[in-house]
């Protein structure tokens, strides 16, 4: 009766909004239209409405989904310092971090749905009634983390917004173990989604060591500016208070990670070009093309000018605690970063193909109608996580207001 | 083993349901019931709406009714002796009224004391092609212009030169900081092959060519990755696919070192008349689109005693085959005699194919 | 035919002259007799073009005796690799070594080919037999051995009658003069390559079909079905083997519109031998 009550407020709050409210979802919902029409053709005509080949066969699809993982993943940035170094300001918004774990997460897997091939097979893959090849398979270990990760932050999300809006004191007994195993989930989901491709020792510009460090700082500068933007956007248009040191605290984060992230690319680079064997064609692909085959390589340097220029600008404090400007400049790294995963890493990683053949991919009109549809449901749903969340951080939602309305 | 033809070979095998053997543990039985108590209750909402579109897209019932029964068999390694009478059953009928034609689904086993093994004299190689369309043919791969599948790939590679002229142009340019002696031109360089030469005939004076097909590794690193085992070695060392348990993710594909797992893009494209009716579950049967195939040593040739058809098709002889098990066997007496190679040896997937030199 | 038989009473240079002449009648009878037989399916060749053709035919068990690939005309599959086979001759093996049963296809059909060829020329004692075995200019079988006098097999070292029998024209000759069927090359062949003939005995040289066991039933393929024993050299040597137009090339990957970039070098600049022809 009690979660009755809270879903009944929760829902009837998260859905009433103003124009510009209403206009934003409309936008949302023509685009993931496109990727309901996409979808229909991918089913039933296959994979082949994608610009996907026997020689790169892991495309846009993957590398949003590997993307996301790291958004997900970058949720801690937020959550650790909350509850571990006891932040204030970041311990008022953790429960967004979360919000944006649940959202990243949720189309990740969409975004799996996408990528196989028969997503109508997928329950072969659960236990019991279907085969699942764990340990051996890193897909498999990935699938597990992530539904973990799922489930341990819509636990730790609503029921802290659950205890809110009751007023309750949080049962740390049972809250924070929970919390603390979704810090270490965190890491674990990107790591396991490093192992991923790194053990594919087939694939030499994925076999490294270095891919889960990789991962991880992209990841906690991408999710960080991704969370900037978004507490920026919520300080704006809800109730919800943001104190400057949470988004200071966050800038300075991404400006590290920023950084250390152009060092281990700078450090790839130097490593795999020094003596250029053939394990370094990928890179070489990739940085200059090869053989007169040059696609990826405006992509490349796009992504190295937004990240590298995103982390000169933020080294100016200036710059850093204008909050003006920094959703401008996380914008740059997130785009940045999303480059540098797909086509910088997943697409380059398959060429030239194990046997040595070049090629090119170049992705289909579906599959960015797909890829944006998808992007577009997560927003939808994020814009309905985040208003619901910012409603009962901020009071606007809670038990007491139901009574004085009567 | 003989070859000789079974009087009614062209006709559809009869299979008698047989009563789970007795071998079958009660435990795993139960295991078995208790997936089809869970797929029949929960397993409806699980399965796709792909299924539902053929129920309703299809106006042919009974295929639309095989498909959907197809969408919920379990992994053909766990299915009781009934339950693969059953599943090869019905694959009979959909493709032999698919394809317009007795269609044969053999279920056989691995033989006892087999062990497949492959050698090639890449010295005899000439670079024809021929066992790639001659696969073609036999495991009834789509063809034609949107979507062609190939499992064999021939890559032709310089012979190279040392030029005087070149003595200071040095190769590979951009990495050279030598100055003069670099008269080099790619010499058998893989990473410079050719997959798409095409010349008025081969072979060619300054080529050489290498076929690289699955390699039935020991150590299969795409069995190894699977989620959910639809591939996996059988005792006779043949590397197969489930076609009907495989979800098409493609992780098989980015691990396989040679690059020998082409995938279902789209609806494959099999003329009825070209199909070939004596298949196997493993191997040849037609396949659907979104899954991962490949080579099988010709699983439903080589377990009737035949050789693979690439074997019998290579004008000059270069392809070998037999049983490694066998110290009579061609593949034995290449082992003992001649000079064997393994490719990318240093991935330690032990292939079971061979190259060799006279 | 008829004809032939009348051919063998005449004498002198007016007999040379008709039976030229009964050859070329021949060949055009045969021609055209083949011409007119259009609806039949084209001979494709197995393993040696020009020399290992075979019509594809609808086999009892409802399959084709063999498929051919369209582009190259040459044989990709069989549907019953024992059609139309006889026994192999015995073959001497290792001790304790297991052999199978083996088929081939005949090779001395074509020998027949004309029968006017046997008749008139081959017959035993016309042409005469040559007084020795050195080497001379041929009037016939140009088309074979375009020169007599620089054969290409053996560096000048042999020449037709090391191994082609003298008297009797549908035989080869062992060393001691015995005859060898063309059924049976190897034996011929392996005179001097020793090692490649024990290959092919043990099967790890040339081609077989059928079944894969040790024990089991093949059809092997004789040396000429592969090698033209004329021109082992084939221009430079190409491992014994004479070219032929390849099948199709794989489709190429949807993100690439031609294969430019298989002919380039890694850095982009097109390969010195396939650099674009400048236009004059």
């Amino acid at each position: 009766m009690k979660l009755l009550r809270f879903l009944q407020d929760y829902i009837g709050f998260i859905v009433r909004g103003g124009p510009t409210f209403y206009l934003w979802l409309a936008f949302l919902s023509v685009l993931i239209g496109g990727w309901i029409y996409g979808y229909y053709q991918q089913l039933t005509l296959g994979m082949t409405v994608t610009g996907l080949t026997d020689q790169v066969s892991w495309g846009l699809y993957l590398a949003n989904f590997i993307f996301l993982v790291g958004v997900a993943a970058g949720a801690v940035t937020v959550v650790f310092p909350a509850y571990v170094y006891k932040h204030e300001g970041l311990h008022d918004v953790a429960v967004i971090g979360e919000m944006i774990a649940i959202f990243a997460v949720t189309i990740c897997t969409l975004f799996v749905f996408l990528h196989v091939g028969r997503p109508d097979r997928i329950w072969h893959m659960l236990p019991y009634i279907g085969v699942m090849n764990w340990p051996s398979s890193v897909l498999t270990s990935d699938v597990v983390v992530l539904t973990t990760y799922l489930f341990l932050n819509a636990i730790t999300g609503f029921y802290f917004l659950y205890q809110k809006y009751y007023n309750r004191p949080i049962n740390k007994r049972f809250f924070m173990p929970i919390i603390y195993l979704s810090i270490v989930w965190a890491i674990s989901i990107h790591t396991v989604t490093a192992f991923l491709m790194a053990t594919f020792d087939t694939r030499a510009m994925w076999h490294t060591g270095m891919m889960p460090i990789r991962f991880i700082i992209t990841a906690f500068a991408a999710g960080p500016a991704f969370i900037v933007i978004v507490l920026l956007q919520l300080k704006r248009h809800t109730a919800l208070v943001v104190q400057d040191s949470a988004i200071n605290f966050l800038m300075q984060l991404v400006t590290w990670c920023l950084g250390i992230a152009l060092f281990l690319t700078l450090s790839e680079v130097v490593i795999e070009l020094y003596q250029g064997s053939g394990e370094s064609y990928g890179l070489r692909y990739l940085m200059f093309g090869m053989y007169g085959l040059t696609d990826l390589v405006p992509w490349f340097w796009a992504s190295m000018g937004l990240t590298a220029g995103a982390f000169l600008m933020l080294l100016f404090p200036s710059i850093r605690l204008n909050q003006e400007v920094i959703p401008y400049i996380c914008t740059m790294a997130f785009v940045g970063i999303w480059i540098e995963k797909g086509m910088g890493l997943v697409i380059p990683g398959e060429i030239p193909s194990p046997i040595g053949e070049f090629s090119q991919y170049v992705p289909s009109t579906i599959e960015i109608m797909n890829s944006v549809g998808i992007w577009a449901f997560g927003f939808f749903l994020l814009t309905l996580l985040l208003k619901g969340a910012a409603g009962i951080l901020s009071g606007e939602v809670r038990h007491a207001s139901r009574h004085e309305a009567y | 083993m003989p070859i000789e033809k079974d009087p009614d070979a062209s006709q559809p095998r009869a299979r008698p349901q047989r009563v789970s053997d007795a071998t079958q543990t009660p435990q795993l039985s139960a295991t078995v019931s208790r997936r089809h108590f869970v797929i029949g209750a929960g397993g409806i909402a699980a399965s796709s709406l792909l299924g539902a579109a053929s129920l309703l897209v299809n106006s042919d019932d009974e295929k639309a009714k095989i498909e959907w029964a197809e969408h919920f068999q379990t992994h053909y390694r766990l299915m009781t002796d009934v339950e693969k009478a059953e599943a090869i059953e019905r694959l009979e009928r959909r493709y032999s009224k698919q394809y317009g034609k007795d269609v044969v689904v053999s279920d056989s086993p691995a033989q006892e004391g087999v062990l497949f093994g492959y050698a090639l004299n890449i010295q005899k190689c000439i670079g024809c092609r021929r066992c790639v369309k001659a696969c073609v043919e036999e495991n009834n791969q789509s063809r034609g212009k949107d979507q062609e599948t190939e499992w064999i790939r021939v890559i032709k590679m310089e012979k190279g030169e040392f030029e005087p002229e070149k003595m200071h142009q040095g190769y590979p340019e951009d990495y050279g900081i030598q100055v003069g002696g670099n008269a080099y031109s790619a010499a058998g360089v893989v990473l410079e092959g050719e997959h798409h030469y095409q010349p008025d005939v081969v072979p060619e004076d300054d080529s050489l060519y290498m076929p690289v097909a699955c390699m039935q590794c020991e150590k299969p690193p795409c069995v190894k990755v699977c989620p959910v085992r639809a591939t996996y070695r059988e005792p006779d060392g043949v590397v197969v696919i489930d076609y009907n348990w495989c979800i098409g993710c493609r992780m098989c594909i980015s691990a396989c070192p040679y690059w020998a797992r082409p995938f279902n893009w789209g609806e494959p494209k099999l003329p009825k008349k070209a199909m070939n009716p004596n298949t196997h579950y493993l191997g040849n049967r037609p396949r659907m689109k979104g899954v991962v195939e490949k080579c099988t040593f010709c699983i439903q040739r080589t377990r009737e005693g035949r050789y693979p058809a690439c074997v019998e098709v290579c004008p000059v002889g270069a392809r070998k085959f037999g049983n490694l098990l066998d110290p009579q066997s061609e593949i034995r007496q290449i082992l003992d005699r001649k000079q064997v190679f393994r490719l990318k040896a240093e991935m330690n997937t032990y292939p079971k194919f061979f190259y060799f030199i006279d | 035919m008829h004809h032939g038989m009348r051919l063998t009473k005449m004498a002198g240079t007016k007999r040379r002259i008709l039976t030229l002449l009964a050859c070329c009648m021949g060949l055009i009878w045969s021609s055209s007799a083949i011409a007119e037989d259009t609806a039949a399916p084209e001979p494709c060749f197995e393993s040696r073009k020009g020399a290992s053709e075979s019509v594809p035919i609808l086999l009892e068990n409802g399959m084709p005796s063999i498929k051919c690939s369209p582009k190259t005309g040459g044989v990709l599959w069989w549907g019953d690799p024992f059609f139309n086979t006889e026994p192999l001759g015995s073959l001497p093996m290792f001790e304790g070594q297991v052999s199978g049963e083996g088929v081939m296809r005949s090779r001395t059909e074509k020998l027949t080919l004309f029968t006017v060829c046997g008749v008139a020329c081959h017959n035993g004692f016309y042409p005469p037999v040559p007084k020795s075995k050195n080497p001379r200019a041929l009037t016939m079988h140009l088309d074979i051995v375009p020169d007599a006098l620089n054969l290409q097999h053996g560096n000048q070292a042999i020449w037709c009658l090391d191994c082609h029998s003298a008297k009797q024209r549908r035989f080869l000759e062992d060393n001691f003069g015995n005859p060898i069927g063309f059924n049976e090359p190897q034996k011929l062949c392996g005179k001097c390559h020793g090692s490649v003939y024990r290959d092919w005995r043990d099967g790890i040289h040339g081609k077989r079909i059928g079944e894969w066991a040790s024990d089991g039933k093949k059809r092997w393929f004789v040396c000429t079905e592969c090698h033209n024993p004329h021109d082992v050299q084939q221009g430079t040597r190409h491992s014994g083997f004479a070219q032929i137009e390849p099948e199709w090339a794989p489709k190429l990957s949807k993100g690439v519109d031609n294969f430019d970039y298989e002919l380039k070098n890694a850095d982009g600049t097109w390969k010195e031998k396939y650099l674009p022809k400048e236009d004059e």
